[in-house]
């Protein structure tokens, strides 16, 4: 409704200064919900704080995680929430009770579960198998759209987890590209199979209408996967090191990739929603490259903006973040406040808002545009203008009527017909109705505070990990946070 | 009975009288009504004469010493009436800069401050509002809705004037703010009470209800907004510190009077006698952001259907259009005559905006041209901030105040006719609510009065045998109701 009146448009559309940071615990993972008003972070203690943007508070925080979280997703209606961490298993929430809607548990840990655009029951869902470096070699994955969801697991083939029976029913995903040579030889044959097996789906994500899975693996190789048939229909090798992060953008025709040879990608994603669909016809094809030749950076984690027009990385070993425009493939600006390396970052689904979780501290940083005070707004009688205007005075502008007469005037004149009942048909508001989520007072002062606390006077120390939450997560084993810490710091992000 | 407008003329103004027979209640010894001069009683709702005990700024002074005599003018009623005001003070002050270039105003015609406030204007609309058939209303020829609200219930209970009444979003419990510093709620089908809220050292001056019914906030003159949950009956707890009640939410320098809630209910906003705007944080009781809104003391707010803006609006005449995520304001709506603005809320599809003038003018405006589409006029209002709403019947809109005289009068939103006018109370009528059916009203005679929307009726308006055999199905409550306090009573109507 702001829109009708604010110039915003006007402003630049990608963020340029950081405007807030906010704090709770050491955040590892964002997502934004699909309207944009919530934000939910995945901590390294397990816990999932969810944040009201209008606020900047802590909306909700829900427990039951006991290792670092590692990908959320957000269902459509924005009612759940599906989190995965390092600890093998899977939990969608129900934010209208704070509670655990479904757990899955998987055979490794998990890396990304990512539901289904539609469906929250269905996920896509990875796992790791082991704790080593190779941190994204992995994965299995859930895909949980309303109630189906992609995992990744390490060291496992993605999963494809339907939940919407009591019993979830989990398949695999094939990671082993296809061979479009039938009748080959058995030579040939044998090597390829040695090959497909070192295949791993290391990242993986939905199309926009939840028909397919696309897939990165470990050898640089992207799958496109018929969710119904779970059969490959696609593959090609698009880049030469491990397919890290895959993002779409929300019309579904953009697929941006990073990976670790250090060039950020994007490609255009053919329609696959045709009825016809002749897999061997299916091109994808690559519209950028981004990266920074000079200092060969690596890339953290990328994303796109809300309509896609604008693409940030987080850089490796850097402070900064790299925001490029696709129209021209041009870098626009480096945005490099905090003198902190960068991880996960997420840009608002409709503002020029971008948000980035610090790996040393797990503080949320917020960028965005500040809009100037109009002038004009805060007294109706000035005209802001660009240069001195000649005022030419109507003809009747001074003269004097009856009070009667103008009051009389004034009425005769509101014969315009008003409606106040229909709202703007344009905007979809069915989400609003259909989910509100509940206002908690119990949280209290939650832990979003800095992360120094008073020793005594005037002496300050640096809270140490877990600290804060010692008080909630009461007695969950007093170790845990420290162990939790060290295996995040070792991974996510720096070992590439 | 009398007609309520020979009432307000003739006879000494009904409060006092009601005020001798009562007790005087065991909180009204608290400091800020000792404050106010002996033969105090300050009705909350009104404008005029405040700060009795307050230092004022010299302008602020001014402009009280103008109400105050505004004040005892309207006791008895002469012509020579109170709107000197802020003629003198923000008005001028604001727009006195604008040179003689720019400004098209939106009416086109001639701008002349002094000539407007002249005393014909104001007699003109008096005489309409005290035209002697005040019943008798129109069944027009064209396809009006027509509310036909007959008092159901009169609940007893407040020892001082009611300043505000309203009824839950849900649509079953009415909660009643009052001078006694008591909040009470009621059912708002039997009209039985269902808790005193007991906490405010002073006058209760609003009140508004979480868009989910279950919590309540009040803002009193004791600077204080407390939090109370409906369902206990009690201020807010914190399950963090087990047990403990929530601190009311302080920051303002002066009295509270007006609240609303966003439709989320994540965010409250307040507006006081101190001239600012504060948006809170419901769930960390924290004050988020102050908007340093006018010069004059904060009289109306409102949230939109979406919540991105705020409207607020001041006796300086000025109403401000906000934007809740960034705190700028958009917009400022100021009607040439410059009248105060009392109270002001949105229309149900968020595009215009209602402002209650205090020159016995309702207004619509249309807030992204600025200009006034609709003025509804036929009611008293010249120195109460009274209160209104947009109500909905069969999918047509119209609009309800109450009046000075007592009565509550319903207008068509289309064609501003005056659809149904309904005698509310002795003395002033500070607020009306409607949900649908149901309607309800606050008097300075200290009741809070429920009405009922009756179809098909034969008769029209201001018979009472009807509503008399309706009310006499629920007669029988009266003896069986929860009753907590000894002098809270509900009595059927009689005769209206």
């Amino acid at each position: 409704m702001n829109l009708l009146l604010s110039d915003d448009y006007l402003l630049q559309d990608y963020p340029e200064s950081m405007t807030s940071t906010i704090r709770s615990g050491h955040a590892t993972m964002l997502r934004f919900n699909r309207t944009g008003d919530y934000l939910a972070s995945g901590r390294v203690d397990g816990t999932v704080v969810v944040w009201d943007l209008e606020t900047m508070g802590v909306a909700l925080k829900m427990r039951g995680h006991n290792k670092s979280i590692t990908f959320l997703s957000w269902s459509r209606c924005g009612r759940y929430l599906l989190s995965t961490c390092q600890g093998w298993k899977a939990i969608l929430w129900d934010l209208e009770t704070g509670h655990r809607h479904r757990e899955v548990r998987f055979r490794a840990p998990a890396y990304m579960a990512e539901l289904h655009p539609w469906n929250q029951y269905v996920a896509l869902a990875f796992s790791q198998s082991s704790s080593t470096t190779r941190r994204f070699d992995q994965f299995t994955y859930i895909a949980l759209p309303s109630n189906l969801f992609v995992a990744s697991l390490f060291e496992e083939q993605p999963l494809l987890v339907d939940i919407s029976e009591p019993v979830d029913v989990k398949r695999v995903l094939p990671s082993a590209p296809k061979r479009s040579n039938a009748d080959s030889d058995l030579a040939l044959k044998e090597k390829q199979a040695k090959e497909d097996a070192k295949q791993m789906t290391t990242s993986a994500i939905w199309t926009a209408t939840g028909d397919h899975i696309i897939a990165g693996t470990s050898k640089g190789k992207l799958n496109i996967i018929d969710a119904k048939t779970l059969e490959i229909i696609y593959s090609e090798k698009i880049c030469t090191g491990v397919i890290t992060t895959m993002r779409i953008t929300s019309s579904g025709r953009d697929l941006l990739v990073n990976s670790q040879d250090r060039i950020i990608r994007t490609f255009r994603i053919p329609n696959l929603a045709v009825d016809d669909l002749d897999p061997d016809t299916i091109q994808l094809p690559l519209e950028h490259k981004f990266q920074d030749v000079v200092n060969k950076l690596s890339w953290n984690h990328v994303t796109f903006s809300a309509t896609g027009e604008y693409v940030a990385a987080s850089t490796y070993n850097n402070h900064e973040l790299y925001v490029w425009e696709r129209n021209h493939g041009s870098l626009v600006c480096m945005l490099k406040d905090p003198k902190e390396e960068q991880g996960v970052i997420e840009w608002h689904p409709s503002r020029p808002l971008l948000a980035a979780c610090g790996l040393e501290t797990g503080r949320i940083y917020i960028w965005s545009v500040i809009s100037p005070q109009k002038w004009s707004a805060l007294a109706p009688d000035f005209a802001e203008v660009e240069e001195n205007v000649e005022y030419m005075e109507r003809e009747d502008e001074f003269d004097i009527y009856a009070q009667e007469e103008i009051h009389r005037r004034r009425l005769d004149a509101e014969d315009e017909d008003v409606d106040v009942l229909t709202a703007d048909p344009t905007k979809e508001e069915e989400d609003l109705a259909n989910f509100r989520m509940p206002i908690l007072f119990n949280l209290g002062e939650s832990d979003s505070e800095d992360e120094f606390v008073a020793v005594s006077t005037g002496t300050m120390r640096r809270r140490s990990p877990g600290e804060s939450q010692a008080d909630l997560s009461a007695g969950a084993e007093p170790a845990a946070p420290v162990r939790k810490k060290a295996g995040a710091r070792g991974g996510k992000g720096k070992k590439k | 009975m009398s007609s309520p407008d020979e009432l307000a003329r003739d006879t000494p103004p009904p409060y006092k009288r009601r005020r001798t027979g009562d007790t005087p209640s065991p909180r009204s010894s608290s400091p800020d009504i000792l404050a106010g001069d002996p033969d105090d009683f300050r009705p909350p709702r009104r404008v005029s004469q405040r700060g009795g005990g307050l230092s004022q700024s010299p302008t602020k002074a001014h402009y009280l010493n103008g109400f105050s005599r505004s004040h005892s003018l309207s006791r008895a009623p002469s012509e020579s009436v109170p709107r000197s005001r802020s003629a003198s003070s923000s008005g001028s002050r604001t727009r006195s800069q604008s040179p003689a270039h720019s400004t098209p105003s939106p009416a086109g015609t001639p701008r002349s401050r002094q000539r407007s406030r002249s005393p014909t204007s104001t007699s003109q609309s008096r005489s309409n509002s005290f035209s002697p058939e005040p019943q008798q209303q129109l069944t027009p020829p064209r396809e009006l809705p027509k509310p036909n609200y007959k008092a159901r219930l009169v609940l007893h209970g407040h020892t001082k004037a009611v300043s505000q009444v309203r009824i839950s979003p849900n649509g079953r419990f009415i909660a009643s703010a009052s001078a006694d510093a008591t909040v009470k709620i009621w059912d708002a089908a039997t009209g039985a009470h269902m808790d005193t809220l007991v906490g405010h050292m002073a006058g209760v001056s609003c009140v508004a209800w979480t868009p989910d019914s279950n919590t309540l906030a009040s803002g009193s003159d004791d600077k204080a907004i407390r939090l109370w949950d409906r369902v206990t009956g009690r201020p807010k707890t914190t399950a963090r510190k087990a047990g403990q009640e929530m601190a009311p939410l302080r920051g303002h320098h002066n009295y509270i009077h007006c609240l609303a809630f966003s439709p989320k209910g994540n965010i409250l906003a307040s507006g006081s006698y101190d001239e600012a705007v504060f948006l809170w944080d419901v769930r960390a009781g924290r004050l988020m952001r102050s908007l340093p809104a006018h010069s004059d003391p904060v009289s109306g707010i409102d949230f939109c259907r979406d919540g991105t803006l705020v409207v607020s609006c001041s006796t300086d005449g000025l109403i401000r259009v906000w934007d809740t995520s960034t705190g700028q304001c958009l917009r400022t709506l100021v009607h040439e005559d410059n009248p105060a603005v009392t109270n002001v809320c949105f229309s149900p599809n968020g595009r215009f905006v209602l402002a209650f003038n205090l020159d016995n003018c309702i207004r619509l405006w249309d807030y992204v041209s600025g200009s006034v589409k609709k003025t509804y006029q036929g009611h008293c209002n010249k120195s109460f901030a009274i209160g209104g709403c947009f109500g909905v019947l069969d999918g047509e809109a119209f609009i309800a105040s109450a009046s000075e005289d007592g009565d509550v009068l319903l207008w068509d939103v289309k064609s501003k006719e005056v659809l149904q006018r309904v005698h509310g109370h002795e003395g002033v009528c500070f607020w009306v609510d409607v949900h649908g059916e149901t309607m309800v009203t606050a008097g300075q005679d200290g009741s809070v009065k429920v009405y009922r929307h009756v179809r098909h009726s034969g008769e029209v308006n201001g018979d009472g045998t009807r509503s008399e055999s309706k009310a006499a199905g629920q007669g029988m409550l009266q003896g069986e109701l929860p009753i907590r306090q000894d002098d809270v009573k509900v009595e059927d109507v009689v005769s209206v």
